[in-house]
């Protein structure tokens, strides 16, 4: 039973006809060509499939798409796209926080939703909490984390000009 | 029917069911909310983990639940699992259930035709199984809040610190009295048994003297016996045996800690 399904990505307006039950990852990355969210683990542990749903991180693998009927998502290519990068991507090139880059996408958002709500830098273990949900299996972290301590730094130079 | 998703939608994909019909109860707000009234806190079955863990009425009233709710998954998990749904899977490792026993947490069960008030102790019997009948749905849970002189704590072991499923967990709340005096207290543990058991043996030593460090270490010992864990792939029943005991012993000194270091909340 295919429906029609209207919703906001990456704050542009999306009207999508498909199965009801279909994930909003399938319909991301089939029907919207928005690649950057992957599958991985498709069951919610890995967190490579991460998105932001009212600006909530959630698994868009697990997520059924008539869920999120006029509701606005944000993926990682709505987080910021060459040249417009945001900061935390930015400072992720700087620091070299990707390997395979398989994860970056998830992570990118993770980190997003995470420095939304803070206007200090955050400690390591603030970091690690943040980003339990997403698994990266080539970096061990470490750049990771100093990438989006570099970007909370960006952030908050940025708030001080303004 | 679902929520959030993070059960049922893996058991779609794993092929376990596929239903015709799906009943998207995510959207309905009137079952999303946490309030405290006629001496009782309400938390509606939508509520997600996320909320719980915000509430400043929990932290005070509910502190125990709190600390269950941080322990599930990671972030994602929390925002999009609700309460409604980690009750209904009915796991035996799922968190927030033991939470909610030793709080005494009361289920409001609902169908077109009927309403049923059913205590959390009659409500689970077995792996996936509750008494929930086919067109009844959770509307409601409600826990008596805590009092002042009322703390709980709860512990968990995992293969990993965020994101994993409980091989053990067990959650206390304790009435206390002065000093180390206990007034009353209820014990309950996860990932032991095929529901969440109480621990009725360990909680009837809790008040015969103050929990001095040889009470709480004979008590860890008692909960060894008393819990009925299984073999599987997360862990050995003799592991779980060993953990269950440690981390009660662990909990009741921590809470203790607690206890004599801020005293009434």
């Amino acid at each position: 039973m295919m429906r029609k399904i209207l919703f906001t990505v990456n704050d542009a307006p999306c009207s999508i006809t498909c199965h009801p039950a279909k994930t909003l990852l399938d319909v991301l990355r089939e029907d919207l060509d928005l690649t950057a969210s992957k599958e991985c683990c498709g069951k919610g542990e890995c967190g490579s499939c991460s998105v932001l749903v009212n600006n909530e991180v959630v698994c868009s693998c697990l997520i059924l798409v008539g869920q999120v009927e006029n509701q606005n998502v944000i993926t990682c290519e709505g987080v910021g796209l060459t040249p417009h990068l945001d900061h935390i991507q930015e400072s992720f090139i700087e620091e070299g926080a990707t390997q395979c880059g398989y994860c970056t996408p998830g992570i990118i958002v993770s980190a997003k939703a995470f420095l939304n709500d803070v206007d200090y830098v955050p400690s390591v273990d603030e970091i690690k909490t943040a980003l339990g949900g997403n698994l990266c299996r080539c970096t061990g972290y470490s750049k990771i984390i100093q990438a989006i301590k570099t970007a909370a730094e960006k952030n908050l130079k940025e708030l001080g000009t303004v | 029917m679902i929520a959030g998703g993070t059960d049922a939608a893996v058991r779609m994909k794993e092929g376990k069911w596929r239903p015709e019909v799906w009943i998207n109860i995510k959207g309905i707000h009137e079952l999303r909310y946490i309030s405290e009234k006629d001496g009782a806190i309400h938390i509606g079955p939508l509520t997600t983990h996320t909320d719980i863990i915000r509430h400043t009425l929990l932290q005070k009233k509910a502190d125990v639940l709190v600390e269950a709710a941080r322990e599930v998954g990671a972030i994602q998990m929390q925002n999009m699992g609700t309460i409604g749904g980690n009750i209904g899977t009915a796991s035996p490792a799922g968190d927030t259930i033991p939470a909610l026993y030793v709080l005494g947490a009361v289920f409001e069960l609902r169908s077109i035709t009927s309403v049923r008030l059913v205590p959390i102790e009659e409500f689970f019997i077995g792996p996936g199984k509750t008494i929930l009948k086919k067109k009844e749905m959770i509307t409601n849970i409600i826990i008596p809040p805590q009092k002042a002189n009322e703390i709980g704590i709860f512990q968990k072991l995992g293969p990993r610190k965020a994101q994993s499923i409980s091989i053990v967990n067990v959650a206390i709340s304790l009435l206390m009295g002065k000093d180390r005096k206990c007034l009353g207290g209820k014990i309950a543990f996860g990932a032991v048994a095929p529901t969440i058991i109480r621990a009725k043996k360990c909680e009837a030593l809790l008040t015969q003297q103050p929990l001095t460090d040889e009470i709480i270490q004979n008590i860890g010992k008692i909960a060894w016996k008393e819990v009925m864990p299984i073999t599987d792939g997360r862990a050995t029943a003799a592991y779980r045996r060993d953990m269950a005991s440690s981390l009660l012993e662990r909990g009741l000194y921590r809470l203790l800690r607690r206890w004599e270091n801020d005293g009434e909340k």
